[in-house]
């Protein structure tokens, strides 16, 4: 890794966390919980998106499952501490159940059944009202106070970042590697190709877990729209792609334009934030496009010989 | 819970007596209207993932258009859905033809796997925008266009006419695609870009055209889709993203890029739910529907390593 990108990757992480313990209340304190939230979900998405090259459209199901055992463990009478660790436990087990069953799939089969996941545990969420409050959602008393809550969400970013680069360098990420390139001669080298897509989607799943279960903690309020939301999976699929930048560096800082333009469209355009979302989607995937066309490449030659 | 499961299937089928339990039958004859219109619906996604590899997220969207346009043209004229579907099928052509400007065309030299990605959300995009504008242009209030047609009797089984004729037409629409797939020049341009890209340009075929009617021949089914879908339930401004994630399990379940596959499927989702809504509630049977479509997911890809 080069010194520059460590440099830059060790002001942004720094950064994020002094203005966690910093800014804990008001509009800033929500924006930057929201900031690390979503960072949280980017490079925990990036860890199979990137090594495995599988897209998950349903990312945010192991968000939603934390955040319900979290408000339901609460609603029964436990602590914080208690609820955490039943809540951490209770995701690890449902999200090893689900990688176990969709690590076979291929690459657009694995995108649909994480969709189908997701849309199955929000009707779920809702239909089981009496232990999930339905449609309304579940309302739990503030448990920590909003600094901790801040502070723990930040050293979260702070161990799913780690999480990212232990993994993509040890041996299982390059069996990861090997798995993306051709699963077949992967396993014809002796790869367990199903536990290493398996271990990536575990170590993937349950950091997403922690920040639901963080962010019910701070905001008290669950629903099966924003705790199963498929804006949310999105925002993390988009946040690691739209910058092309290698290792976390890419989908932090895809975190930080994403809630900066989330932020502006959902506070100053009621009622047309869908459609402008949706431009942002757009443009994401054109400026792929032109970065491949002939005609795009020169035009990004001619910007930075203007540049020189 | 029963109970209100099979209230909601009286009132699917039109009856005005609730106290009235339909048979079995009567369920299976429902289900087989409502998975024709799913079938069409997922017709239309198979043959854009057929030819061009799209998985266009905005199906459903534009299956929400058709019910709107169908809505606002009723305030000019009462159309029947026939004659409607009639007058909107150059309009939707030509609204194929811009969505492949935008979710086809600029992704054109990347790689197979990079472009079915980068198709995937700029369609999302498109789905989002299509979304709002929806809300904006006919507000909040579902999509219902109910249309007055007689009933009639078939073996003592009371059969909704304007749900057999809808079927017929679904059904019909389906026959004419597959007729022209095969029997046109167009249509074996399609199939042959379907298969090889590269020999079907040796053979003087243009890509870029073939794959644009492609797309819109698939926004012509997904249009008439939400015509006969709003005839028959209301439909929300909102509710394209989840018609286009069922027609993508129905697509997945009865195999990308041919057109029986999914014309099957689609009419045993349409059983599957009427089913569920029949023995459980109606808000149980998206439940039901996606878990026995991720378990069949699973198994198919289970067998195929197999």
């Amino acid at each position: 890794m080069k010194i520059w990108r460590i440099s830059f990757l060790t002001v942004i992480l720094g950064a994020l966390v002094i203005s966690a313990a910093y800014f804990s209340e008001g509009y800033l304190g929500i924006f930057v919980f929201s900031l690390i939230i979503n960072g949280i979900m980017a490079v925990s998405f990036d860890i199979p998106g990137r090594s495995l090259g599988l897209i998950s459209l349903g990312h945010a199901t192991f968000f939603g499952m934390g955040a319900y055992c979290f408000g339901i463990s609460i609603t029964q009478g436990f602590t914080f501490f208690p609820a955490l660790i039943l809540s951490v436990l209770l995701s690890a087990v449902g999200a090893f159940i689900i990688t176990l069953l969709l690590a076979g799939l291929g690459h657009g089969y694995y995108s649909l059944a994480t969709l189908g996941v997701l849309i199955v545990f929000q009707r779920l969420s809702e239909t089981l009202e009496s232990l999930t409050g339905g449609s309304a959602g579940l309302y739990i008393p503030e448990t920590i106070s909003k600094l901790h809550c801040n502070i723990l969400a930040a050293f979260l970013l702070l161990a799913t970042a780690a999480g990212h680069v232990l993994y993509s360098r040890s041996r299982w990420g390059l069996y990861s590697k090997e798995t993306e390139a051709s699963e077949e001669a992967a396993e014809a080298i002796g790869i367990p190709t199903r536990k290493v897509k398996t271990a990536s989607l575990m170590i993937s799943a349950i950091p997403a877990s922690m920040a639901g279960l963080l962010h019910l903690a701070r905001t008290s309020h669950v629903s099966p729209v924003s705790g199963f939301s498929l804006t949310l999976s999105i925002t993390a699929l988009l946040a690691s792609r739209i910058v092309p930048a290698r290792g976390i560096l890419g989908p932090l800082l895809g975190v930080l334009l994403i809630t900066a333009a989330e932020e502006v469209i959902w506070t100053k355009f009621e009622g047309f934030n869908h459609a402008l979302f949706g431009l942002i989607l757009l443009s994401a995937a054109w400026y792929q496009g032109v970065q491949s066309s002939e005609a795009g490449l020169n035009l990004i030659k001619k910007f930075r010989v203007g540049e020189k | 819970m029963l109970n209100s499961g099979r209230i909601f299937i009286l009132t699917a089928f039109g009856l005005s007596d609730v106290k009235r339990r339909p048979s079995v039958i009567q369920v299976l004859i429902s289900g087989l209207f409502l998975g024709g219109v799913y079938a069409l619906l997922a017709v239309g996604l198979s043959l854009a993932f057929g030819i061009m590899g799209v998985l266009n997220l905005a199906h459903g969207s534009l299956a929400v258009l058709g019910a709107i346009l169908y809505k606002k043209s009723l305030v000019l004229h009462p159309f029947s859905p026939w004659i409607f579907c009639v007058l909107a099928t150059p309009i939707f052509l030509c609204l194929g033809f811009i969505l492949h400007l935008i979710i086809v065309t600029p992704f054109r030299n990347l790689s197979q796997s990079e472009g079915v990605v980068a198709s995937l959300i700029a369609s999302l995009g498109v789905a989002f925008i299509l979304e709002d504008l929806f809300v904006w242009w006919q507000g909040w209030e579902p999509i219902s266009t109910y249309f007055s047609f007689p009933t009639f009797n078939l073996f003592n089984l009371k059969i909704p006419g304007l749900r057999a004729v809808l079927m017929g037409m679904a059904a019909i629409t389906i026959g004419l695609s597959t007729l022209f797939l095969k029997k046109t020049d167009r249509g074996r341009s399609m199939r042959a870009l379907s298969q090889d890209q590269e020999t079907a340009s040796l053979y003087g075929i243009n890509p870029g055209i073939t794959s644009m009617s492609a797309l819109g021949l698939a926004t012509i089914m997904a249009g008439l889709a939400g015509i006969f879908y709003s005839v028959l339930y209301p439909l929300g401004p909102r509710d394209g993203l989840d018609l286009t994630l069922k027609a993508l399990f129905i697509v997945v379940a009865g195999g990308m890029g041919n057109l029986r596959g999914p014309a099957v499927a689609g009419l045993l989702l349409g059983l599957l739910e009427s089913f569920a809504g029949f023995f459980f509630t109606y808000t149980s049977t998206d439940t039901i529907v996606y878990s026995l479509l991720i378990v069949y997911l699973v198994l198919k890809r289970g067998r195929r390593r197999q």
